[in-house]
């Protein structure tokens, strides 16, 4: 029986185009629709087999506002037994290390035997909030992982990393914090009655006062970072061939180069 | 007692353990067809009675084919005749009734020897075919063989008995002068017997021993064939046009409707009994012709589906299932689900959904309602579907569209083209749905483009939903997403209701089907057209001209879901010689034989890694007609045939073009 833990987060579906709010230091929210973090899929999947071998309860933790539920129900209805929604206007424009902070004052109310964490969120692409955890937890951490071991009796994982060019197997202790690569696995597809299970499964609602967090030390006030200014990237434009003999093709080559692409 | 009381006794008492076995066998058939959830199929009576004389009796499908027209009609109408004669006999030997009388009656005597050689010749060419060349459609089992040895049999040996009768010089058992009147003799009339009582004369074989040797030897082999029927492939004698009685009379390209209840354990079909009743019937009713086989596009292309083998495969399990459910004992009982297991995952998944085997089928099997059950199942219950599907089915979800785009660049085609929006200006006649291939994917807008700037030209009033639109749900329910795809189906029908939508047109025969056909289901009925009907209704009421022909060898590609599954077939040829000079060229398999792109049933999305490929089979027949344009009217077929062509590295010889892009640069400008 082991008692598994999984961070996930609600983020903006990058099908769709994204622009930028007047600010130009956030996205606009017009259009957007919001998924649940793909590498967080392969954590909540890794989280589901490890149950499934082991027997035990898999509990997801995310923190968001009111719409981050949805995330939740999603991996609910994946198959995950109950979650916990840290919500709280105080912590609107919350910085990565106060994220973790409050995840990991979220997984101490519960018993915690494995953590498991996308490797980053697609939105910020930051791969920070795991680690942290572990570090705030005091306990191992594995990033990246691809495959996870768990030793009969649940005390130690063995866990591979791709790196450049070969497998790096490490050997941890439990409880540990261990962020998902994607190719850890393949992430079921929720079933009909999962998704109508999910919409009963038990959703614990937290604020930073349960938890017995100061709020003053969370919000884009007491963020350790500001973002300065977002840009999109320019625009790619077709190729252009350009035929005719090959003198004369070269010699408009050259010009095209120097006077519209500026590179010679 | 007499010993012909005692024959006839024997007779009487054997009749009845005939009825019984006979009654039982067909019993069985009803009980394990009753295994199924209850379906009716009571309604429409006019209709149903109509196909059962077209299809059934006349079997309109079977003759489709020139070698059952030849022997399966020899065998059907010898042998009723040759039942209709015996009748006769029963009927005045123990009745007394005489019916048949004098001259008539002569004539029916020679028609009766006639019909016996005409089965013979039936069951000669049948068992040729099935021994002989043996078409890989065609099993030989030992049922096989027996069916036609039974059929050859009992009129051989009646030949033999009528033969031997005439060399005793007994007149014949029918015929008398009058009612009540004298027997007459019947051997002038009898060709074949008098021949064989030749023969028999010369072996010395006579007297009413011999003769009551062949008579009963010919009863007894009736007697077996009417015992054997109801347990062998004999029964389609009486299921197949049933059969054709209770088709499926919904339209042809509409899937069946599942009910989601929040509450419910199984969505689609895991086990046997989850079918309908009506489609375990559908089980009992395949007499392995193969036709559906013969067609399927993946079995052409060498994947493991056989359409036959579905329904064997299921029928088999149902025998076998069928004995422990029918004990009551054996319902709880976990069992293996159908997809993957009874049939196999490739088989299921390799289906195109083109309709090809339920066309060709002779007694209207319904193949793609069970695949599609069973694919419901194996997606909505059990996750069990090719990888490719996974991130589809996700922009399905917050997307709307099955092309891993944002939903908020649908309209963008559109955006230079001054096409009316229907959240700006609902006063349209028509709502253009554009459908998600022609709002994302490059090639497909620029039929998009060609087919609105044709609908400016000509007048015709339209508007577009822009990004209020969503995927149609047509290759969702096809994937066996139905709780997804009836998502869409209902968010469409409220916007198409806000606007008050009466009239649509769409260019692709995909989201026409299942706009036209399927959406009434959910309580959208919309007056929809596919855009090759009104390309050649504005044709002929002269609101279009074209003002010069291309010069293009063209070839017509039926798509699947505007052919076989609507039955449009003339208006895009209409439309298509009406801008080409050259003479319209026609594939090996058109209309009604088209052949499929290989995108039906989501397959668009899907990898195709078994056997050949089907769109490059479909190029290779446009190419052997030496065609140098491809036309379709389907943007599916457009991508798929495309692809083809470059596969074949035939771009130099052959162009794939949509019907609305040929026609816009012919007009008038």
């Amino acid at each position: 029986m082991m008692n598994i833990i999984v961070c996930v987060k609600q983020v903006p579906d990058t099908a769709a185009t994204i622009k930028l709010d007047p600010t130009g230091k956030s996205i606009s929210q017009e259009n957007i629709t919001y998924v649940l973090n793909p590498f967080d899929e392969y954590a909540i999947e890794e989280a589901l087999q490890t149950k499934e071998k082991f027997g035990g309860e898999v509990t997801l933790v995310t923190m968001g506002p009111d719409r981050a539920e949805e995330a939740l129900r999603t991996g609910l209805a994946m198959g995950a037994d109950k979650g916990i929604h840290i919500t709280d206007p105080q912590l609107a424009g919350t910085d990565f290390f106060g994220t973790a902070r409050v995840l990991a004052a979220a997984i101490k109310t519960v018993p915690h035997d494995i953590i498991f964490c996308g490797k980053v969120a697609v939105d910020d692409n930051a791969g920070q909030v795991g680690p942290q955890i572990a570090e705030l937890l005091g306990i191992p951490q594995v990033t990246a992982a691809t495959k996870v071991e768990i030793a009969e009796g649940g005390a130690s994982a063995k866990v591979n990393r791709e790196i450049e060019g070969a497998t790096e197997v490490l050997q941890t202790s439990l409880p540990a914090v261990i962020t998902a690569e994607k190719d850890l696995n393949q992430p079921r597809y929720p079933s009909l009655p999962g998704i109508m299970k999910a919409k009963q499964k038990p959703v614990q609602k937290m604020t930073l006062a349960d938890l017995g967090l100061n709020p003053a030390e969370f919000g884009s006030g007491a963020s350790k970072f500001e973002i300065t200014s977002m840009a999109m990237p320019s625009k790619r434009e077709g190729g252009r061939i350009i035929q005719g003999d090959l003198p004369v093709a070269v010699r408009e080559l050259v010009k095209l180069l120097h006077e519209e692409a500026k590179v010679i | 007692m007499e010993p012909n009381e005692i024959w006839l006794l024997a007779m009487w008492g054997l009749s009845i353990l005939l009825l019984v076995v006979f009654l039982y066998g067909f019993y069985r058939k009803y009980r394990l067809a009753n295994l199924g959830v209850q379906e009716s199929r009571w309604d429409k009576m006019g209709e149903r009675v109509k196909s059962f004389f077209v299809f059934g009796l006349l079997q309109r499908r079977v003759v489709k084919e020139p070698i059952p027209l030849l022997f399966h009609t020899a065998i059907y109408l010898g042998f009723l005749y040759l039942l209709l004669s015996t009748t006769l006999v029963f009927v005045q030997m123990d009745f007394g009734i005489n019916l048949l009388y004098g001259d008539t009656c002569l004539w029916a005597t020679l028609l009766a020897d006639l019909a016996g050689i005409v089965v013979m010749s039936g069951v000669i060419v049948a068992a040729y075919r099935r021994y002989i060349s043996k078409p890989t459609r065609l099993e030989r089992r030992k049922e096989d063989a027996i069916a036609l040895a039974l059929i050859f049999l009992i009129v051989f040996t009646g030949f033999m008995a009528e033969g031997v009768r005439i060399l005793n010089g007994d007149p014949g058992p029918l015929c008398r002068t009058s009612p009540g009147g004298q027997p007459m003799d019947d051997a002038a009339w009898s060709p074949v017997g008098v021949a064989l009582a030749w023969f028999f004369e010369v072996l010395s074989l006579q007297g009413e021993t011999v003769w009551g040797v062949f008579w009963w030897v010919h009863l007894l082999l009736a007697f077996a064939f009417i015992m054997y029927l109801p347990y062998s492939k004999l029964s389609h004698i009486f299921i197949g046009p049933l059969n054709t009685f209770f088709r499926s009379l919904r339209p042809k390209g509409a899937l069946k409707k599942m009910e989601i209840k929040e509450d419910a354990e199984v969505f689609g079909v895991q086990k046997i009994q989850e079918f309908t009743t009506k489609q375990l019937w559908d089980l009992h009713a395949c007499m392995e012709c193969g036709r559906c086989q013969d067609n399927c596009p993946a079995w052409q292309t060498d994947k493991p589906l056989s359409p036959k083998k579905i329904i064997t495969d299921l029928r088999e399990h149902l025998y076998e299932r069928g004995k422990v459910l029918l004990k009551k004992s054996g319902e709880g009982e976990e069992v293996p689900s159908l997809g993957g297991n009874v049939v196999q995952y490739d088989e299921i998944w390799a289906c195109t959904t083109c309709g090809a085997c339920q066309e060709h089928c002779p007694v209207f099997i319904e193949h793609i309602d069970k695949i599609v059950d069973i694919r419901r199942a194996m997606v909505m219950m059990e996750s069990n579907f090719p990888n490719e599907m996974n991130p589809v089915l996700r922009n399905m979800e917050t997307q709307f569209n099955p092309y891993m785009v944002g939903n908020d660049t649908r309209a963008d085609w559109a955006e230079d083209l001054g096409i009316k929006k229907l959240s700006a200006d609902q006063d349209v006649e028509y709502l253009y749905f554009v459908g998600c291939t022609a709002s994302f994917d490059d090639r497909n807008k620029k039929v998009a483009t060609a087919f609105a700037k044709i609908m400016k030209r000509a007048g015709v009033s339209f508007g577009i939903l822009g990004t209020e639109e969503k995927c149609c749900g047509e290759p969702l329910r096809r994937m066996g997403n139905e709780y997804l795809g009836q998502m869409m189906i209902t968010e469409n029908i409220n916007v198409f209701k806000k606007y008050n939508v009466k009239k649509i047109v769409t260019a692709c025969p995909h989201c026409f089907n299942t706009l036209k056909n399927e959406y009434p289901d959910f309580d959208g009925k919309f007056q929809v057209i596919h855009h090759t009907e009104l390309l050649s209704d504005l044709m002929k009421k002269g609101k279009i001209k074209t003002s010069k022909k291309l010069p293009a060898i063209a070839t017509y590609h039926d798509s699947c879901y505007l052919g076989r599954h609507n039955d449009i077939y003339d208006q895009p040829r209409d439309a298509l010689e009406a801008v080409t000079s050259g003479q319209l060229k026609e594939m090996k398999d058109n209309k009604w034989k088209g052949f499929c792109c290989g995108a039906g049933g989501g397959r668009m999305w899907m990898e195709e890694t078994l056997g050949s490929r089907i769109n490059e089979t479909r190029v290779q027949q446009a190419l052997d007609v030496k065609a140098d344009t491809m036309a379709t009217a389907c943007p599916f077929c457009l991508i798929m045939l495309g692809d083809g062509i470059k596969a074949k590295d035939a771009e130099e010889k052959l162009d794939i073009v949509d019907i609305a892009e040929m026609f816009e640069s012919a007009m008038e400008k």
